[in-house]
């Protein structure tokens, strides 16, 4: 029974998500004004914003795995850092793309060694890194843990990534959002943040509906070791 | 190319990306579902016999 409820919730999310990325797109394809310097390609922030966002949290989801499962070394939250791992390096890796097409035509180059730009890159290789080791080390347990210092390492960058364009002089815009002397609606045209907000509430959807089924199929895998464990096959 | 060139690349190119994660995510779930079901076959077996 509850197996049945936790497959219609999924389904709920899962059509949620799918309307929330329709409006966006049609938010931010059709809606929205273009940019007065821009023009049309600055629609691309409706999706660089949102996939950043998502990978910030999906890390973040790493961190608090990692933290819980070096304290109490339940396969819980080590699947939770391992599913967030995968799918942040997804949405940081379409960032740094949904960035380099976005970068061709208002800087005149895919990509630059730019502050913010190398230490996202660093970023996507911290995390690719991490994946690569949970699938190298043999014995299950130690994987994990070296996984998990690395994924509480890892997340220092971003606090890294989001200052660098205020310690550095980087050719990255300062942020248009998280500013700490304009609040949001003072910065940028209303019909542009809800372009904004609507694409950022699709992500967040989806994102949720990718996690959990990721999250199930560490469950069902796990499931399976201890079956085969119990039975010698392993 | 022209500003939506490459607005559609990039919307293209995220999209796409995603929905191939998505395939294969469920693809992996199907298959991890099918090989549980294979193992808790023998044991739900042997339980209707003990019932």
């Amino acid at each position: 029974m509850a197996e049945i409820s936790k497959t219609s919730s999924k389904g709920y999310l899962g059509g949620l998500a799918l309307i929330s990325v329709l409006l966006g797109l049609y938010w931010g394809l059709l809606q929205a004004p273009p940019d007065a310097y821009q023009g049309d390609v600055q629609r691309i922030m409706y999706l660089h914003l949102p996939s950043i966002l998502t990978a910030y949290l999906s890390f973040f989801l790493v961190f608090i795995g990692s933290c819980l499962y070096l304290w109490k070394r339940e396969k819980r939250d080590d699947n939770l850092a391992h599913s967030a791992a995968e799918l942040g390096v997804l949405f940081t890796a379409l960032t740094i793309i949904e960035g380099s097409i976005w970068g061709k035509p208002t800087w005149g180059v895919w990509w630059t060694w730019d502050a913010r730009l190398t230490l996202t890159a660093i970023l996507l290789l911290i995390y690719t890194g991490y994946l690569m080791l949970r699938s190298l080390i043999e014995e299950e347990d130690r994987g994990a843990v070296s996984a998990a210092v690395l994924g509480i390492i890892g997340f220092l960058d971003i606090p890294l990534i989001h200052m660098s364009v205020y310690w550095w002089r980087t050719l990255h815009q300062p942020p248009s959002i998280l500013r700490p002397d304009k609040l949001p609606w003072e910065n940028i045209h209303p019909a542009m943040l809800t372009a904004l907000a609507v694409n950022f509430a699709g992500f967040l959807l989806l994102y949720f509906y990718l996690l959990s089924l990721r999250l199930r199929l560490g469950e069902i895998r796990n499931e399976i070791k201890a079956r085969r464990l119990a039975r010698g096959v392993y | 190319m022209g500003p939506w060139g490459f607005v559609f690349l990039a919307y293209g190119i995220v999209w796409g990306a995603i929905l191939v994660y998505l395939f294969s995510l469920k693809h992996r779930y199907r298959c991890a579902q099918d090989e549980l079901t294979q193992l808790r076959a023998p044991e739900e077996l042997s339980d209707h016999a003990k019932k």
